[in-house]
């Protein structure tokens, strides 16, 4: 496959910006750069600085800005030498709750983040290999939950699954007893995907729809099967959608707080809600801001998958 | 949207045929339970009076639900709220976002990529971590329990919309149409006001829908920040699911769903057009 037709159209259209005919002039250069500014000084003034701080604090440096926290916060270990100490990571990488959470939280995002995802696929090649009015349904009901607040769904999705719930009413009336979900890893599951569909869906099905059928043709004409057609051709086209859709899922789910909150267990819960725990009812602020960065670094890990795919799909444009 | 199988010749039924269908069937009816359920089985509630366990329905209906709602005044204050903030956040991040929008479309600039970048970074880092940081900082500051403070929260949370999805539909207005526009004699501004801005419009229309939902929907921010001096919707929910009845709680969660239902049907054709999906891919 060459890599002309490695672009999918949709993104051939626009036009790379700036790299224009008319030569750039240094004014040009600072007007762009001071019209973009305003959100990046929002963003470092209210999430970068803090998050520096945390960090600072997290290592036990006490002072500063971080005074007052330190001084309100049960349990803070102080820094003892000029860089701080790892002591609060200490504490929480052997503290068995704090190990049960991340692995809930690993195992929910893992789970929900490939739910999400073979279910977007599904519905995506449903819709570009038979299409019909079968199709748009289904994914005009995957759009759905876009429509529905957060703090809604989770707590319907709660009645929904809980002791009274449609699922146990239904088994009951047939004699047969359905498990509780309710407060379960199960539901915390059943949530994140349920909140997370309409995003991956749109992404990947905009992604797959973008794939010429040309070369779906060219692909069956060679005798590939619907499976191979799919396997080799469509989906290895539709990649960076997909990765995109993939790493956005998985980020939203790891931090998540909401679901978790109100459709899990006390615990083991997700590091979100345990993070909000240890803020406010244990009032350890140290142990929390550990936890933070924590899935900051699962974030991250994932959001570098994000960057790559990004730039790879900017390269293949002939930019970068 | 062509679709390439659509035109081919009906097959005759098959046992194969059948079998796939009803297998896509199932999936179908499997996924309506799924997304609609909860909901639906919501929405019966705030008009349920009693309930009797294994019944598929209320035993008697009710309205009275609504109106313990019409009648609280904290329920009230909280509708109030929302209506407030929503509003002011997405025209705040519109007057923040739309230039660097338009900037990172149409100039090259230094720092233009890791600017890019680090406003994804907002959105990896765990928002509850993010709230419990912004806390302290938000202490020192004296911006708990203020307008200001709320607004930065929820304006934080539309930067990502507010500057992507513009920023994508900017650049894919032509080139060559604002150029033929300034040939004519046409002003910058005036090329940007009846060439870029209207091709752009249905890309910034999608932004501040998802804008005003996102400030809408804010529940964690909003709490550590603003609970008990300004409650919103969804903050109240989280004292409501613990302190009435469920019913009121059903009916609140209808009326905090009505304005995202009006304004995603209002948008939905150009957010399935692919306005969103468009946004995201940084280029």
């Amino acid at each position: 496959m060459t890599t002309t037709l490695h672009k999918p159209a949709e993104l051939e259209q626009t036009v790379p910006p700036a790299r224009t005919t008319r030569p750039k002039r240094l004014g040009q250069r600072a007007v762009g750069f001071f019209m973009a500014l305003p959100p990046i000084l929002l963003i470092a003034i209210f999430v970068g600085f803090p998050i520096v701080l945390a960090f600072g604090f997290s290592i036990g440096l006490t002072g500063g800005l971080n005074h007052t926290i330190a001084t309100i916060g049960q349990n803070v270990h102080e820094a003892d030498s000029w860089w701080g100490t790892l002591a609060a990571y200490q504490e929480m990488f052997t503290n068995k709750r704090f190990l049960g959470d991340l692995l809930v939280t690993v195992i929910v995002t893992l789970a929900s983040t490939a739910t999400v995802i073979f279910l977007a696929l599904g519905i995506g090649l449903y819709l570009k290999l038979k299409g019909g009015r079968m199709a748009r349904l289904l994914s005009g009901l995957a759009i759905v939950p876009l429509f529905i607040p957060v703090v809604i769904a989770s707590w319907a999705i709660l009645t929904f699954y809980s002791g009274t719930g449609f699922l146990r009413s239904v088994f009951a009336l047939f004699g047969l007893d359905f498990p509780v979900w309710a407060f379960t890893m199960v539901t915390v599951i059943i949530g994140s995907v349920w909140t997370s569909l309409p995003f991956a869906v749109l992404m990947v099905s905009s992604g797959l729809q973008s794939v010429p059928n040309a070369m779906i043709e060219a692909a069956r004409d060679a005798g590939a099967g619907s499976l191979r057609t799919i396997v080799s051709v469509i989906v290895p086209m539709a990649a960076v959608p997909i990765i995109i859709a993939t790493t956005f899922t998985a980020i939203g789910i790891v931090g998540s707080f909401t679901v978790p909150y109100f459709t899990g267990p006390n615990s083991p819960n997700m590091l979100g809600v345990d993070m909000s725990n240890y803020f406010s009812a244990f009032n350890q602020p140290q142990q929390s801001a550990v936890m933070a960065f924590t899935v900051f670094l699962i974030a991250s890990g994932i959001a570098a998958l994000y960057v790559w795919a990004n730039f790879r799909s900017a390269k293949e444009q002939g930019k970068a | 949207m062509a679709v390439t199988t659509a035109s081919r010749t009906r097959r005759p039924l098959t046992l194969g045929s059948i079998v796939r269908g009803a297998v896509v069937g199932l999936f179908v009816v499997l996924m309506v339970v799924f997304i609609l359920g909860p909901l639906l089985w919501l929405g019966v509630r705030a008009f349920a009076g009693n309930w009797t366990f294994p019944n598929l329905l209320p035993d008697d209906w009710t309205l009275r639900w609504w109106q313990v709602v019409v009648n609280d005044g904290a329920l009230g204050i909280a509708v109030q709220n929302s209506l407030f903030f929503a509003p002011l956040t997405v025209l705040v991040s519109a007057i923040i976002c739309l230039p660097a929008a338009y900037a990172f479309a149409r100039f090259d600039f230094p720092g233009r990529r890791f600017f890019l970048i680090s406003l994804f970074a907002t959105n990896a880092f765990p928002k509850m971590g993010l709230f419990v940081t912004l806390a302290a900082l938000f202490y020192a500051l004296n911006l708990m329990n203020t307008v200001l403070g709320i607004l930065v929260v929820h304006v934080l949370g539309t930067v990502v919309f507010m500057t992507w999805i513009p920023a994508a539909a900017f650049a894919a207005v032509p080139r060559n149409l604002e150029e033929a526009a300034r040939d004519a004699g046409a002003s910058t501004l005036r090329v940007f006001a009846s060439v870029t801005l209207p091709m752009a419009l249905p890309g910034i229309i999608v932004a501040a829908v998802m804008s005003f939902l996102a400030s809408f929907d804010e529940a964690q921010g909003t709490y550590l920040v603003g609970a008990p001096a300004f409650m919103t919707m969804p903050t109240q929910m989280y004292s409501l699911v613990l302190n009435y009845p469920t019913q009121v709680a059903a009916v609140f969660s209808i009326l905090l769903a009505i304005p995202s239902v009006a304004l995603m049907l209002a948008a939905h054709k150009h957010i399935l057009g692919g306005q969103l999906a468009e946004g995201f891919q940084i280029k």
